[in-house]
């Protein structure tokens, strides 16, 4: 059997091209379009590391929803005309490899690490910091946060405010704030509660509903919302 | 805010970004039904507030616009209030009153949806993910009342088709 891959191109402007690839068993986007790249046409640009879903790295549109394309299997599409773009509020690099410098600046702008009064007692410990497994629920799901981009991709609210942080940096924001080991609260309010903040999250929940790790965006802006709100942690 | 709080400069926006912009903003198509109540919140929104604006030009109109201040006399008034009401004799804006029954009231009932969910309500507790990954926040108590508030406005639109025939 044979799909027809339709492969967004950048140059000399923005064209489809179309490839037929034959069809093997369990294979996924990307397998189907390193198959294109190594056979059809060796200029095809995107990126990719490990394909398997860890590196955050294979981002793109597939048939109009932003998935990763190593995580995606070719038969779960139930169709065998597939179409891949670069993802959406990023700008082009080329072909499907798209720029993340703005969403990563968001991402570091939330200070997104352990913070504590103590720096000294930080760096030097004398003893572990303790938590207990209720503890570690409230925070677990967003630590899993891979980078890739697809929520920022996803979310309106980025695409009409491109200083608003968007759904991954203000869910990393919320998974430090959560952590019962932090202490940095304060310093990380003062970043997203803005004109451009955490306020313009209309909770769409988009983000939540293409992530590929299972994390829930969208409720942990909400949960810092009302924090921002009434102080309730 | 203090200095630290400053984040590094956003790099320029590029063309590209800006082509796909009221795609990705508005146009809810293959996304999840959040994202559909998203738009029509955004619209409905700005259609409210315009029909508010229209509305208070209306009604200052038939009181006899900025001359009411000086109290009008009798016959401005009624003058006003004649003309107005003759102005507004037309399908089309029976047709708005509709629309406007429509939008006013998914806003409310969307609107009062996500004010509870900013405070917390009806998004479910953070836990540990698993396969296959179903979003606590994107429930059906939600998908329920979105599609309450789409049914309530259908209604109220039904009822608004009065001013049709009235
Ligand atoms: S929250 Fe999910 S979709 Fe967003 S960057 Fe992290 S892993 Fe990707
Ligand atoms: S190649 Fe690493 S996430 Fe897809």
């Amino acid at each position: 059997m044979e799909i027809s891959l339709s492969v967004s191109r950048s140059t000399p402007k923005r064209h489809f091209e179309e490839f037929t690839i034959p069809l093997q068993k369990g294979m996924t986007v990307l397998d189907a379009l390193i198959y294109a790249k190594e056979n059809l046409d060796h200029s095809i640009a995107m990126r990719y590391s490990c394909r398997m879903a860890v590196c955050g790295s294979c981002g793109m549109k597939v048939n109009g929803r932003p998935m990763l394309a190593c995580y995606t299997q070719i038969s779960e599409l139930k169709s065998n005309r597939i179409k891949v773009e670069p993802l959406d509020n990023c700008a082009i690099i080329r072909d499907l490899v798209t720029d993340f410098a703005e969403f990563f600046s968001h991402h570091k702008s939330v200070h997104p690490y352990l913070i504590r009064n103590d720096v000294k007692e930080q760096d030097n410990p004398v003893k572990e910091f303790l938590q207990k497994p209720e503890e570690v629920e409230k925070y677990l799901q967003y630590s899993y946060c891979i980078k890739c981009g697809l929520c920022y991709s996803a979310c309106p609210t980025v695409a009409a405010d491109k200083e608003f942080p968007g759904p991954q940096a203000l869910a990393q924001a919320y998974r430090y704030i959560a952590d019962s080991r932090d202490e940095g609260i304060q310093k990380r309010i003062d970043v997203i509660d803005t004109a451009h903040g955490i306020a313009r999250c209309h909770f769409a929940g988009t983000c939540s509903s293409v992530c590929p790790k299972g994390i829930d965006p969208a409720q942990g802006i909400q949960l810092l919302r009302r924090y921002t709100l009434s102080l309730k942690r | 805010m203090s200095s630290s709080a400053k984040r590094t400069p956003p790099p320029p926006v590029y063309k590209a970004r800006r082509a796909s912009l009221l795609r990705s903003w508005l146009w809810p198509a293959r996304s999840n039904l959040g994202r559909w109540a998203y738009t029509m919140q955004r619209v409905s929104g700005v259609g409210v507030s315009l029909y508010f604006l229209a509305h208070i030009i209306e009604t200052g109109n038939v009181v006899g616009g900025l001359s009411m201040w000086s109290v009008p006399a009798y016959d401005i008034a009624k003058n006003n209030w004649n003309n107005t009401v003759d102005f507004l004799k037309n399908p089309l804006f029976d047709l708005g009153l509709v629309i406007i029954g429509f939008l006013l009231t998914f806003h409310t009932f969307n609107g009062l949806r996500l004010f509870f969910s900013e405070f917390g309500y009806g998004i479910g507790k953070p836990a540990r993910p698993d396969y296959p990954y179903k979003p606590k926040s994107q429930n059906t108590l939600q998908d329920l009342i979105i599609w309450l508030s789409a049914i309530l406005a259908a209604l109220a639109a039904v009822y608004a088709l009065n001013v049709l025939f009235g």
